[in-house]
């Protein structure tokens, strides 16, 4: 697992980024790298940063320091980055929400289609295409016509998935893609993001799905207080984790 | 007329409301603060005072405007103030989450402003844009000031006509309710499904 590590080219890195909000440090110079085709689970307990690292990988998150690289795109939080930067770096990435964030006011056929028309430009018959390919592969190709408010839950989750996949990033985020979904219909959710784990997508997965983390995951990072505790492999980390706080995290976690 | 008056000035405010509401929330130095400015002043003087010094006094420097058409731009003017403001209330409605899922998307903020906020502000704006219309169409009454022949107009030579003094303003009242209660009804069921299209 270690060897297939090393050999793999970087999709993403993260050179010490640093967040604070007034007093408090969310971010405490953390680093970390993601290979291609690699899926990174992120665990840990509430507050520790998960979702602020996350999100200052498409920069949803500006953090105050630090330099963000993504498949060759660049950013150095220090400096002053332009919008074309910016839109470079976002090309490339896709991300899923915990609260879905679908257009309400759009049919899920368009909620697709939207951003492939705003941002790359394709003309609407050809977006369509692509949309209908993308919510036939999380089986929701009926649901085209309806509005987000008409579908369940994991319903949008999926149609959320399609939308980012339908820009054809290289990377895709979720951050706590289940934990708005009760446990049944969270397994549809996984299901999907398990496949596309199989296809070979880089994924960047915060979560509180255990049994996902260890099972699908390449590599494992425990973060606490702002700062990564523990990563490696999954396994060796659930069976034998080294860091006393991972050990506290873990035995809170899997006693439920 | 007083139907046509109240259509137009409100035309005006839903259009000149957004350029004013992107204006408040500006960060360029200045800007808003002459927006807010701009509000303020729309909103804190009467209308009859701005009929008249839009009637009166732009006469002064400029060629005279006919009292429907200087009636039109004051009420237009103060709907584009309080438009504004209804605006600004409903973008802050709009959960922060559609923002992300926009840019996240690689969309600017201007793409997402136009094709994903902006439309669920209209929505989420026409309970507060209805109550100002309704409202509206009773104060467009203060045009008869300044000669307007709408419908207080009406009532009022009616009276002085007819030596009966309070007959006239009932029926004029009875007019205007006549047309306030179906705007109200209308909109309530308009709201009712715009609803449902809405992140807040």
């Amino acid at each position: 697992m270690q060897q297939k590590r090393l050999t793999k080219p970087m999709a993403i890195q993260l050179d010490s980024v640093a967040k604070k909000y007034g007093d408090h440090t969310v971010l405490n110079n953390v680093s970390l790298s993601v290979r291609e085709g690699e899926v990174t689970a992120m665990i840990g307990p509430s507050g520790a940063g998960k979702s602020t690292l996350l999100r200052c990988i498409n920069l949803l998150e500006r953090p105050d320091t630090g330099c963000i690289t993504v498949e060759g795109s660049q950013i150095d939080a220090g400096t002053n980055f332009t919008a074309k930067d910016l839109a470079a770096l976002r090309r490339n990435v896709g991300m899923v929400f915990q609260s879905f964030n679908l257009f309400p006011h759009l049919n899920v056929l368009r909620n697709v289609s939207i951003a492939q028309e705003r941002v790359l430009g394709r003309p609407r018959k050809d977006a369509d295409a692509r949309s209908m390919k993308l919510l036939e592969r999380v089986g929701l190709a009926d649901k085209a016509k309806q509005y987000p408010s008409r579908c369940s839950g994991g319903q949008q989750q999926r149609i959320a998935i399609a939308r980012a996949l339908a820009l054809d990033p290289r990377v895709m985020l979720f951050d706590e893609p289940t934990s708005a979904l009760d446990p049944e219909v969270g397994l549809e959710v996984l299901a999907v993001m398990k496949e596309l784990a199989a296809e070979g997508m880089t994924m960047v997965v915060v979560t509180h799905e255990m049994q996902f983390a260890r099972d699908v995951s390449d590599h494992l990072v425990v973060m606490a207080n702002g700062s990564i505790i523990e990563e490696g492999d999954p396994e060796q980390i659930f069976t034998n984790p080294v860091q006393p706080r991972t050990r506290e995290f873990l035995r809170a976690v899997l006693e439920r | 007329m007083t139907i046509g008056l109240t259509v137009a000035a409100l035309g005006i405010g839903a259009l000149g409301g957004i350029p004013l509401a992107l204006c408040r929330r500006s960060t360029i130095p200045g800007i808003s603060f002459i927006a807010v400015s701009l509000i303020e002043i729309l909103r804190g003087i009467p209308p009859i005072v701005w009929l008249f010094i839009i009637y009166f006094g732009l006469g002064t420097a400029l060629p005279m405007l006919d009292p429907l058409t200087s009636a039109i731009i004051g009420l237009g003017l103060i709907s584009c103030a309080y438009m504004a403001e209804i605006y600004r209330g409903g973008l802050s409605a709009i959960t922060r989450g559609q923002w992300e899922a926009g840019e996240a998307l690689g969309m600017g903020r201007q793409s997402v402003l136009t094709f994903i906020i902006g439309p669920q502000v209209f929505r989420v704006s026409v309970p507060a844009a209805a109550s100002y219309a309704i409202g509206l169409l009773k104060d467009s009454s203060v045009a008869y000031t300044i000669g307007v022949s709408e419908i207080v107009y009406f009532a009022n030579d009616q009276s002085r006509q007819s030596s009966d003094a309070l007959g006239p303003f009932f029926l004029a009242a009875l007019v205007y309710v006549i047309m306030t209660i179906p705007c109200a009804w209308a909109t309530r069921a308009l709201d009712a499904r715009l609803r449902q299209k809405v992140a807040r």
